[in-house]
């Protein structure tokens, strides 16, 4: 799977990467400092507890 | 003058004597008033400006007959001496009376401000403007000019020094051709330098010829060698703008262009034309260049401003219209959609008025007006009808906004909070003493209560401790989401001292060890992702192993304090608790074995963990098979894969498995097995049903179930376990015997002995330990073990936090078990 710059999806180069340009660099830095990034917490429900079905196991998730 | 033709050169001397009329005076005062102040009519007299514009007046000539249609060819030509000869192919200059001057037209255009702009109006329908001026300023500046016409068959010559009449207009000879010729020699009393700079006129010479398409110009330097450019575009300025984006990765091709006219406001005469040609490529620095009447407007004007104006409101509304501009709630800005942009605007304009006699900025206010009305009309169109190229366009835009946005933000606060400024450190470090950072660590602890043990427990020489907490966000209900708050992130940006962004230097890095110390709960896992996503996009050279070494490591702070009287020990997760559990047991227990001697000590930990992990294995394949007969299988021994090739050899097999599940289960009775050809591979398989008193489940014994790696690990472990026999067994513990019918549960048992007289506090975060404690487990060099974190595989690592950082949380959850990164355990 080739990376992909994580701000504009564009091929990452050699000296910004993972981002494509310096330029995508600084706009991860204004979301840092805009606080736009969140891990997403668990859910009051914990998904670990939920007894998975048996061939669910290896189901892709990202879906993509 | 009466007949020109007949007048021999004369000198200055005798000119200014003939010549001596009312009307001289004025022109002579004229051309006096640009030689004492030339830079005003002509530019900088000593930075190359002037000198090079005097060439560009000349051509500019030549030009204005080109678009009059008259003119194909113009040939500038640099002579040794650095003077100029520009050679035309147009109608060649008038040579008749002038009207109202009594003189040789050409006398009146090479003499007279304004002169041009006057006789043109009719037979020029633009003009580069106030040529007039342009002209008899050239002359005025040159130390000679000389003026060669061929019109009407015949070739006139008339020569000037600064500025005057040297000559008569001469009528020297006959010639088919047409076309004006001007040479001169800027004047060393006006110019500081004379030196022409070839690129420079080439340069100009290049965007004459893309203005005017099917123009042929051919740049000639005579001084060195001989160096010959020919200009000339069929495309205009499309070819233009593709041209200048050379090299580049553009957004979209063919270059837009877009053109059209309308007439003059009231009270001015002719139309003006718009003709625009644009191309956004993926860099950052916008290249507009603006012409009016093929003059080079260096400093724009009125015409930039109507097409910027136009840019902006008009990608706005489609972008709006088609709902692309949800991400930026103000709309892009004029700055965003010029990021990138390349672009040539052209006006033709029968009276323009510059800023100034070297036009570097069209202020002819109506043309803002028509070019934007012109261009957002036309690219209005031109946007609905390329649906994909307009969506890449705005996406350019956007991503323009955001970093626009994302700088300033972080600008702002970067400055404001004085992160970039070493004196002023965050008042939440507890700064260490030690000043080389080769020495320094910093330690980024989660939560105050930590923090506070930290500073307490460190070592102050060379330890710093930076508490950060992470900001619970509740978005919805259901979900509590963390991220690093803005002053987090400033605080940490300010702590390592070394800029970020452009102003990055990390030979400024204040600490070489950056540890982070999170506790071992899922809180502690969010923020160290956190940290670290954020340490590998802005700080990669940290982590990705290009510099000399790596600087980011990951505290293991204990998980489990155990104390045994007066003996304490401390444990970093739950394997290592299982680890001294299992040998504080095999101190003391020993294992009876049926014809052997007993086991005990390091022999029996050993079998504990062969026990244990074939305990695992064999749960592991119950999802498959019946684990018990799968067990049979494997302690019947000798049952591999040869043993389907043959219906007698599995059969034989099954007998044994049979028998030895009647020996140690209960409830069972038969196998009730079936054996199948197994064509597939050559051989034959057993299918136990599933059956009251036999099989729980359905049990296959075939080659795939043999040559799984279960049941290939399971065979391994039984190699070495088996020689301990089939039991039973005894465990013996001081004064407790316990019997064991098999293996399997002996790790349990071991566990419970090993607890005994064990005090196990487990902790749940830093918080819990005292100060002294945290330094004794996790702090202390002498003592500790740190993850030392590498992002060298850097795909890999990027795809990493992706997905940490992404949406889906289950994926999240398994890598921060495993230890998502590639860390190293080093005792540092």
């Amino acid at each position: 799977m080739q990376p992909r710059c994580p701000i504009c999806g564009a091929p990452p180069s050699a000296e910004a990467f993972p981002f494509c340009s310096s330029r995508c660099r600084l706009i991860d830095l204004g979301n840092w400092l805009g606080e736009r990034y969140v891990v997403p917490g668990d859910s009051t429900i914990d998904p670990s507890r939920v007894p998975m079905d048996e061939d669910g196991g290896d189901s892709p998730q990202d879906g993509s | 003058m009466s007949d020109p033709s007949a007048q021999p050169p004369v000198s200055p001397e005798q000119t200014g004597a003939d010549d001596y009329t009312g009307e001289n005076i004025q022109v002579l005062k004229g051309l006096e008033a640009v030689r004492k102040r030339p830079g005003m009519y002509i530019g900088d007299t000593d930075d190359g400006t002037g000198l090079h514009h005097m060439v560009y007046e000349v051509v500019d000539n030549s030009v204005d007959e080109a678009l009059a249609g008259f003119c194909r060819h113009i040939e500038v030509r640099i002579h040794y001496d650095n003077s100029i000869t520009v050679i035309d192919d147009g109608r060649g200059m008038p040579t008749d009376m002038h009207p109202t001057e009594h003189r040789p037209t050409p006398e009146v255009i090479m003499t007279v401000l304004h002169a041009g702009g006057k006789f043109d109006k009719k037979s020029y329908k633009v003009s580069g403007g106030l040529h007039g001026v342009g002209v008899s300023a050239v002359n005025a500046l040159s130390e000679w000019l000389k003026l060669e016409i061929r019109r009407g068959g015949k070739v006139y010559y008339q020569e000037y020094r600064r500025g005057t009449p040297h000559t008569g207009l001469i009528e020297m000879g006959v010639s088919t051709r047409s076309g004006t010729t001007v040479s001169f020699k800027p004047d060393e009393q006006i110019f500081s330098n004379l030196v022409y700079s070839y690129d420079t006129l080439a340069q100009r010479m290049r965007e004459l010829a893309y203005l005017n398409p099917g123009l042929r110009i051919v740049l000639v330097d005579e001084r060195e060698g001989e160096k010959r450019s020919e200009f000339y575009s069929e495309g205009g300025i499309a070819s233009f703008v593709e041209d200048l984006n050379a090299g580049k990765t553009v957004i979209h091709t063919p270059p837009i262009v877009l053109s059209g006219s309308m007439p003059c406001p009231e009270g001015q005469e002719g139309e003006i034309l718009v003709e625009v040609a644009i191309q956004w490529n993926d860099g950052y620095s916008e290249n507009v260049f603006c012409f009016t009447n093929n003059i080079r407007n260096k400093d724009g004007g009125a015409h930039l401003t109507g097409f910027r104006q136009a840019l902006t409101r008009t990608l706005n509304a489609y972008g709006n219209a088609n709902h692309l501009l949800k991400d930026a709630k103000q709309g892009l800005s004029g700055a965003d959609l010029q990021e990138g942009l390349t672009a040539v605007v052209s006006v033709k304009h029968p009276d323009p008025k510059f800023s100034n006699q070297t036009k570097d900025r069209l202020v002819s206010s109506e043309v803002t007006g028509i070019v934007n009305s012109i261009v957002g009309d036309r690219l209005a169109t031109w946007l609905e009808e390329h649906p994909r190229e307009a969506r890449a366009i705005l996406n350019k835009g956007l991503l323009a906004a955001r970093a626009r946005e994302a700088a300033r933000r972080a600008r702002e606060i970067v400055q404001r909070k004085g992160a970039l400024d070493s004196l002023a450190l965050p008042g939440k470090l507890a700064d260490c003493q030690e000043r080389d950072p080769a020495l320094c660590e910093l330690f980024i602890v989660e939560g105050d209560s930590a923090g506070g043990s930290a500073k307490q427990g460190r070592d102050r020489r060379v330890q710093a401790i930076l508490p950060l907490k992470g900001k619970i966000l509740n978005v919805e209900k259901a979900r509590i989401d963390k991220m690093l708050s803005s002053q987090e992130i400033v605080t940490l940006i300010t702590a390592l001292g070394c800029g970020i962004g452009d102003q990055k230097d990390l030979s400024k890095l204040r600490y070489h060890r950056i540890i982070i110390m999170t506790d071992a709960d899922v809180d502690g896992s969010h923020i160290r992702t956190l940290l670290l996503t954020f340490l590998f996009r802005q700080y990669r050279e940290l982590l990705d192993g290009s510099l000399p070494r790596h600087y980011v490591y990951i505290a293991q702070p204990p998980l489990f304090k155990v104390k045994k009287g007066k003996h304490e020990e401390y444990l970093k997760n739950e394997q290592a608790l299982e680890e001294y559990l299992l040998r504080a047991a095999c101190q003391e227990a020993v294992l009876e074995v049926p014809g052997r001697p007993p086991v005990s000590g390091a022999e029996l930990m050993d079998l504990a963990r062969l026990a244990s992990r074939y305990s695992r294995v064999i749960g592991a394949i119950d999802k498959k098979a019946d684990a018990r007969i799968v067990d049979a299988a494997v302690k019947a021994g000798a049952l591999d894969k040869a043993h389907l090739a043959e219906r007698a050899a599995l059969d034989e097999a099954l007998r044994r498995i049979e028998e030895s599940l009647r020996a140690h289960q209960d409830d069972f009775s038969a196998l009730h097995a079936v054996i199948q050809p197994d064509d597939e591979h050559g051989g034959f398989r057993a299918i136990c049903p599933a059956r009251l008193g036999g099989a729980r489940k359905e049990t296959i014994i075939d080659f795939a179930l043999l040559d799984s790696p279960e049941f290939e690990e399971l065979s391994r472990l039984w190699h070495r376990l088996g020689q301990y026999g089939q039991g039973p067994y005894v465990l013996v513990e001081g004064t407790s015997r316990l019997q064991l019918k098999q293996l399997d549960l002996i790790g349990a048992h071991l566990d419970a002995i090993g607890r005994k007289g064990l005090q196990i506090q487990r902790y749940k975060g830093l918080g819990e330990m005292t100060a002294e404690q945290l330094w004794e487990t996790t702090m202390d060099p002498a003592r500790r073990t740190l993850l030392e974190v590498h992002a060298d595989d850097l795909n890999e690592a990027e795809r990493i936090f992706s997905m940490l950082m992404g949406e889906a949380v289950e994926p999240r959850r398994e890598f921060i078990d495993q230890h998502a990164l590639s860390v190293r355990n080093l005792d540092i």
